[in-house]
């Protein structure tokens, strides 16, 4: 009995170490003082991220990132949450139908959905251009928004609206004054998740990106030619945004008190995988 | 669901005997924004995707889908797609139940740390997590150096560039996606269960076997499936950790659209890719209601 936990002890804790190390590996040796990749580092310096900063291309990347996931997840979160509304109150007909076309992309390949998109793209002239990035960004932003406003939607009592609308509000004095002050830590919380869905996205933007670089594409096409420890910098940075913009959801969730939204997997999030 | 929608509908029609407001149908357009752009950006080009494979110089045909499985070279890659992605979700499903079972044994404080540890590196770059196996598992990397400096080799093992170092990569990219389901499933186990079988006598290991294990089955199954799911998409792993030795599916789509230009090769193969995969996302969500009944 004894032995059996000691055991398990042993393969959870190894187990552990695994899913964190490519986090502990990184981040200190985004500090090194090497020209190689060396672990653990000889000594500790600030030229990776001197370097990063100072490099035209990569803050180029850094604004075209910043810029598509910003309207990505904006243009997913509208589209998504209109039409999260109107799953839960008012289509009947159709309903799983339109669920399922909505969660789609989520459950097609990334390289799938990057094969149809470069096809239709490379047809309409979107291929290359920050458009056809901004859409396919937008598509696959839009299951992770449908989750989360949708459960967030489930869990408002619908009395509330009902309140509004019996002293007369109109649907939009409803939704602008009741529902969305309401939802706005959820709403929040969806548009990060979005955002940080667009800014990881490397495999459907390494098909359709052309010319344009973003962060992962960049980060991918150093990573293929050479490995220099700047990507480490860039790595580094990726990994605090995550632990800000996680915190940030946690604290959001928290104070919206929704207990049916998970920040995980078990939400049906494919966050990028593959 | 159906009675709040059916006493918002009451609600409507009351409010409405005085004020005109937006009643059913408009909740109904709202939805067809977002359907409209999926429909055009989204369907439409997988269709168009499906119509590529299918269309020759004389209109329909079945060539390109016969080329497919006929070429060994094709047919290469098929296999060792299935096979990096089994052995990746055998050693996902080996490695990720005990780990959920120890978690779940926690004490509150250490299992939300352990939660921590499983759901941070989720969310964490793909490439962040692929990049940094370079450094652990390269012929100067972390590995490499303390098995030789244990004597326990003297070349250094190359783990990069090969499948055993995409299986690696994989495993830590999706045991998220098994220890989660596990975990909710193992919490919600009734206790009483198993303590009403130690209670009548039977040993640790029967109480696990004979009745832990058994009730954590069909989340096992459906995790697994997900997992071997998202492993045949794979392509930013085999890409890095293969170093062009390992090719998967997806790096083959890559390599027909990017480098030899073989779009209606490309086209049959995702077709047939996204009929396994929606295959086994149906068995997943059966599986899945199996689970919950």
């Amino acid at each position: 009995m004894r032995e059996q936990r000691l055991v398990l002890a042993v393969i959870g804790v190894t187990a552990l170490a695994f899913l964190m190390m490519p986090i502990v590996i990184v981040v200190p040796m985004s500090f090194s003082s090497a020209q190689a990749l060396t672990f653990p580092p000889p000594g500790l310096s600030w030229r990776w991220y001197d370097s990063l900063f100072g490099d035209p291309d990569w803050m180029e990347a850094v604004w075209t990132s910043l810029g598509i996931a910003a309207i990505s997840a904006s243009s997913a979160l509208v589209l998504g949450g209109l039409a999260a509304y109107g799953l839960d109150r008012g289509l009947q007909r159709w309903r799983s139908l339109a669920e399922a076309n909505f969660m789609a992309p989520l459950i097609v390949p990334g390289v799938i959905t990057a094969v149809a998109l470069y096809f239709v793209f490379a047809w309409t002239g979107l291929l290359g251009t920050y458009l056809g990035l901004v859409i396919a960004h937008t598509i696959l932003a839009v299951p992770l928004i449908i989750i989360m406003i949708g459960a967030s939607l489930r869990s408002l009592d619908v009395r509330i609206e009902q309140v509004a609308w019996s002293l007369g509000a109109s649907w939009s004095q409803a939704i602008g004054r009741v529902v969305l002050p309401t939802l706005a830590p959820s709403i929040v919380a969806a548009w990060i998740f979005a955002f940080v869905t667009s800014f990881d996205e490397i495999i459907v933007t390494s098909f359709v990106a052309g010319a344009q670089t973003t962060v992962p594409k960049k980060m991918y096409e150093d990573l293929i030619l050479e490995i220099t420890p700047t990507i480490t910098a860039v790595a580094t940075l990726l990994i605090g945004t995550t632990v800000v913009a996680l915190g940030l959801v946690h604290l959001l969730l928290k104070r919206g008190q929704l207990p049916s939204v998970q920040t995980g997997p078990a939400a049906g999030s494919t966050h990028s995988t593959q | 669901m159906t009675a709040h929608a059916d006493t918002l509908a009451q609600t409507r029609q009351f409010a409405g005997g005085r004020r005109n407001i937006a009643g059913p149908s408009a909740d109904t357009l709202r939805v067809w924004p977002l359907l409209i752009l999926l429909i055009a950006l989204f369907d439409l080009p997988l269709l168009f995707t499906l119509g590529l494979s299918l269309y020759g110089k004389n209109g329909f045909t079945l060539a390109h889908y016969a080329e497919l499985l006929n070429t060994p070279a094709y047919l290469g890659v098929m296999a060792s797609t299935l096979r990096v992605s089994l052995i990746a979700t055998l050693v996902n499903a080996l490695v990720g139940y005990p780990l959920a079972y120890w978690i779940t044994g926690l004490d509150p404080r250490r299992r939300g740390i352990a939660l921590a540890c499983v759901l941070l590196p989720f969310w964490v770059s793909i490439l962040v997590r692929t990049y940094a196996w370079i450094v652990v598992l390269g012929n100067g990397g972390l590995v490499n150096r303390l098995l030789q400096w244990g004597g326990v080799v003297d070349e250094p093992i190359s783990f990069l560039y090969s499948e055993v170092g995409v299986t690696i990569g994989m495993t830590n990219v999706l045991l998220p996606f098994l220890v989660l389901p596990l975990y909710a499933t193992m919490m919600r186990i009734d206790g009483r269960l198993t303590q009403a079988a130690s209670s009548l006598g039977a040993s640790s290991w029967t109480v696990f076997w004979r009745v832990f294990f058994p009730l954590t089955v069909p989340t096992l199954a459906a995790s697994s499936l997900l997992v071997f799911m998202l492993s045949l998409g794979f392509y930013v792993t085999p890409a890095i950790l293969g170093g062009g030795k390992v090719a998967m599916a997806g790096n083959l789509l890559d390599s027909l659209i990017n480098q030899i230009p073989r779009w209606e090769m490309a086209a049959a193969l995702a077709a047939v890719l996204l009929v396994i995969t929606l295959a086994i996302y149906f068995a997943y969500a059966r599986l899945g209601r199996w689970s919950r009944a």
